[in-house]
């Protein structure tokens, strides 16, 4: 059924009303439609929308893999490094410049493997700068090959016979590290992602948002839609994220319990 | 006034005091208005039974290099320095303990090793001490006693550098330590009166011009770091540029700046970059190993146009190589290292003041022309010393030269704008209304992603110019001696050109026709000024500390022969003489 044009034209109104378009570049992303990275970007956008942040006054620093292409179709200040290389870069802008905003964004290839040596050190130094590690569990960019964060089994081109190696949990790892801030999101809920970011951003030290998302184009099988609104559910009502030691048994116990993981209080 | 041209070694097992004596004598010669250059050596591990040695070479002329004979011989370990013995001068000076703390057999001792021209010095070094203080721990300063005594250093020379150096270990050390020093000074007077050498007659031009300090090549790129008002240091410990790091975490966070040890060599180069690209003066510091760790990140600073400083204190090499020992063998990788045509800028100083002013210069440089600058030192060049006139930064040599877009370019702003310099004006985040991505990939001016042959084609052209303008900014090259037509050009660069400078200058007063040419700016290089200079030479002599002729594959091409290398992989410093006997090579088969 076609929507009436009045109709339309009252949304588009509505959109350009909220403004929830100033932070996208006009660049056209690259990403495939249906992609959990819109909903991402979504939610940061309505994050520097919602805390008025000036849009100069953000840097977006990012790697290499589909996720490395976010500052490109965003309104802020960007910077676009290396494989692997996000959080150290972003270390040094917001070392040189405490006045930005730093959000890093990058993959799970690039947080987990070829960067998984910096995420430590990120944590113990406590940089004020915020890490969404976008995590679809597959690299999308060189189509189709196992991550660090895939499952035992996971098929690919890659690995035709299944792979053979235990994945990584990034929430776990960054809760290990020492983290100050840790939030686990779901691409499927920018709402959700906003609101974890505004938590993320005012708190004065390192936060890492570990976002669920899919490659609807290489991941038939695990991260899919389907499957990650079947299991993704909020934290339990009485948790309580200061809690280091219940933040470990959530984590260990419940790999879908969404929101804010940890907090130190500061 | 006599020339005064003596060199002196101070050779022990770690932990026998012979770094600090070989110190406290470029101090007290310094005092004495005397130039110095100095150079220790020492083992790669820390404890253990190594080998110390320190190098003094003393003169009233400027010192350029190592030298290569050594006049007195101060020995604080016979063992270890018999090892010396091939160095000596003929009639050299040897201070020795005639009665060591541990019990070494008599043909053990120096005394049985040195040829029979040797002045020899016995002397009861650890009892002496003991004597004086009770306790042998200033026997090396007893043995300081002896060589001023017998060599005629002024004994207040020693005595002011001795209580500067000890005053903050308080009086009872300093006392002890005088003491052990004036043990060992009048015994030698007593004892060795009749053989008293007074080889240093004070200069008489002592109180005329600056005072000057000691100071090490790290020591300088320290302090021209700081003076360039450097705000971020991130770095990661190697030798033999660790120094640079611990001098600015000490000194840097008096002047608001941050020394970060980061977890490696790429987040190192990666928060430098964050740094440059935010707008701040950042450097990293580095070796070898590290610097090759580097590669990918700068050229992403070539690519993204981000400044950045990186300084590569070479040694030997490849891999982890020969972490305590000289070599130029980087230059390869500082100019070419990394994927695809990633020009940026290397200059390579060759003294110490040199390594103070490049290191200020490479800041404006790589706000300029928004690249990574290599500035390429060697072990020799960091760890030696060099009495100097303290250097200090002219305001110009501080100024800021960022480039920044005008104010009507505001909304429609092209960050990698091409322009006839290849320079584009950068905009720092922060700036209201100049949002733009900087990135690693080939970009389009507004540094959107395109992968065009033309567009490819057009920002490679760009990069290039850009780093090729930077010629005029970049020390030119500069000659010494030489006019007219020369039979041999010697090109010298790094630490090898003071041995350069060396060999020329003793050659040229035998008579022959030689010049040297010092280089600098490695990348860009001064094409037309260096083909000039190579082209009134009959034959074109490049000598480096390394086996491939790494700065004469870069520059022959410039030369309508074969340029004549000179190679060598000895972990040590340039030694002159093999300068000096290459010229003559050159010279008779010229005859021929």
């Amino acid at each position: 059924m076609r929507t009436p044009g009045r109709v339309l034209a009252q949304r588009v109104q509505q959109i350009k009303e909220s403004r929830a378009f100033d932070v996208r570049s006009g660049e056209l992303p690259t990403w495939c439609p249906g992609c959990g990275y819109f909903g991402i970007h979504q939610g940061i956008g309505a994050c520097i929308q919602e805390m008025e942040l000036p849009h100069h006054q953000v840097v977006t620093v990012s790697g290499i893999g589909c996720a490395g292409r976010y500052p490109f179709f965003s309104h802020t200040y960007g910077l676009h490094t290396v494989h692997g290389r996000t959080l150290p870069v972003a270390t040094g802008v917001k070392l040189a410049n405490p006045d930005l905003t730093v959000f890093a964004v990058g993959g799970d290839g690039d947080g987990l493997a070829i960067g998984g040596g910096h995420l430590p050190h990120v944590a113990r130094r406590d940089v004020n700068i915020n890490y969404l590690l976008f995590d679809n569990s597959i690299y999308g960019l060189t189509k189709g090959q196992p991550s660090p964060s895939s499952p035992m089994g996971t098929v690919t081109k890659a690995s035709p016979g299944g792979t053979v190696d235990k994945p990584l949990n990034a929430t776990l790892l960054a809760l290990t590290y020492g983290a100050s801030f840790v939030a686990r999101l779901f691409a499927g809920d920018p709402k959700g992602i906003t609101a974890a970011l505004i938590e993320g951003v005012r708190h004065p030290g390192f936060a890492i948002f570990h976002i669920y998302t899919t490659c609807v184009t290489f991941d038939k099988v695990f991260k899919t839609w389907a499957n990650l609104k079947k299991w993704v559910h909020p934290l339990p009502e009485n948790y309580d994220p200061t809690d280091r030691r219940q933040a470990f048994d959530q984590v260990l116990e419940d790999d879908f319990s969404m929101g804010i993981i940890y907090k130190r209080m500061m | 006034m006599p020339e005064v041209d003596v060199t002196v070694e101070v050779c022990g097992m770690a932990g026998d005091g012979t770094i600090a004596a070989g110190g406290l004598i470029n101090e007290a010669m310094s005092e004495g208005g005397f130039s110095v250059l100095g150079f220790d050596s020492y083992p790669a591990e820390i404890r253990g039974f190594g080998r110390c040695v320190t190098h003094s070479r003393i003169g009233t002329a400027e010192i350029v290099a190592l030298g290569e004979e050594t006049h007195v011989l101060i020995s604080l370990n016979d063992e270890q320095s018999r090892s010396r013995v091939n160095s000596l001068a003929e009639t050299a000076a040897v201070f020795f303990d005639n009665r060591p703390p541990a019990y070494i057999h008599e043909e053990k001792s120096i005394a049985s090793e040195v040829d029979p021209g040797a002045m020899l010095y016995g002397m009861p070094f650890s009892d002496l001490a003991t004597g004086a203080s009770g306790s042998s721990r200033g026997r090396n300063l007893t043995a300081l006693g002896g060589f001023a005594a017998v060599c005629g250093v002024p004994p207040e020379f020693f005595r002011g550098v001795i209580s500067r150096k000890f005053k903050s270990k308080g009086e009872k050390v300093l006392q002890a330590n005088l003491k052990s020093f004036d043990a060992g000074y009048d015994y030698a007077l007593e004892n060795f009166s009749d053989r008293l050498l007074k080889m240093f007659t004070v200069p008489e031009n002592v109180a005329e011009g600056p005072p000057k300090v000691m100071l090490s090549g790290n020591h300088a790129i320290g302090k021209g770091a700081l003076d360039a008002d450097l705000r971020l240091y991130f770095g990661y410990p190697i030798t033999p540029a660790t120094p640079i790091m611990e001098f600015l975490a000490a000194q840097l966070p008096l002047r608001g700046g941050r020394v970060v040890q980061m977890e490696d060599e790429i987040s190192s180069i990666g928060a430098v970059l964050g740094s440059g690209y935010a707008g701040r003066r950042a450097m990293t510091a580095t070796s070898g190993p590290g610097f090759a760790l580097m590669t990918e990140l700068i050229t992403h600073g070539v690519m993204a146009e981000i400044p950045a400083v990186i300084l590569n204190a070479q040694r030997g090499g490849p891999s982890t190589g020969l972490p305590t020992k000289t070599e130029q063998s980087d230059l390869h990788a500082a100019v070419f290292g990394g994927p695809g045509d990633s020009c940026r800028i290397v200059i390579a100083p060759t003294n110490v003041d040199e390594c103070y002013h490049y290191t200020v210069k490479s800041f404006q440089l790589a706000e300029r022309y928004q690249t990574p600058v290599i500035v390429l030192t060697d072990f020799y060049l960091d760890n030696r010393v060099e009495n100097l006139p303290l250097p200090e930064a002219t305001p110009e040599e501080k100024a800021n030269w960022n480039v920044y877009p005008e104010e009507s370019v505001q909304g429609a702003y092209k960050r990698y704008l091409v322009t006839e310099s290849g320079i584009s004006p950068r905009a720092l985040p922060g700036t209201e209304g100049y949002i733009f991505s900087a990135t690693g990939l080939e970009h389009t001016e507004r540094g959107t992603p395109n992968y065009t042959p033309e567009n490819h084609t057009i920002m490679t052209e760009k990069r290039h110019r850009k780093i090729q303008g930077a010629l005029a900014d970049l020390p030119a090259p500069v000659e010494f001696f030489g006019r007219g037509q020369l039979d041999v050009g010697v090109i010298g660069w790094g630490s090898t050109f003071g041995s350069v400078l060396e060999a020329v200058n003793a050659v040229r007063m035998r008579g022959w026709n030689v010049g040297a040419l010092k280089v600098t700016a490695i990348y860009p290089y001064h094409a037309e000024i260096i083909r000039a200079f190579m082209n009134r030479c009959k034959n074109v002599l490049i000598p480096e500390l390394n086996y491939e002729g790494q700065l004469a594959n870069l520059i022959s091409h410039l030369y309508h022969k074969d340029v004549v290398r000179l190679n060598q992989v000895t972990g040590n410093p340039f030694p002159p003489s093999a300068i000096v006997a290459k010229i003559q090579e050159l010279l008779q088969a010229g005859e021929r």
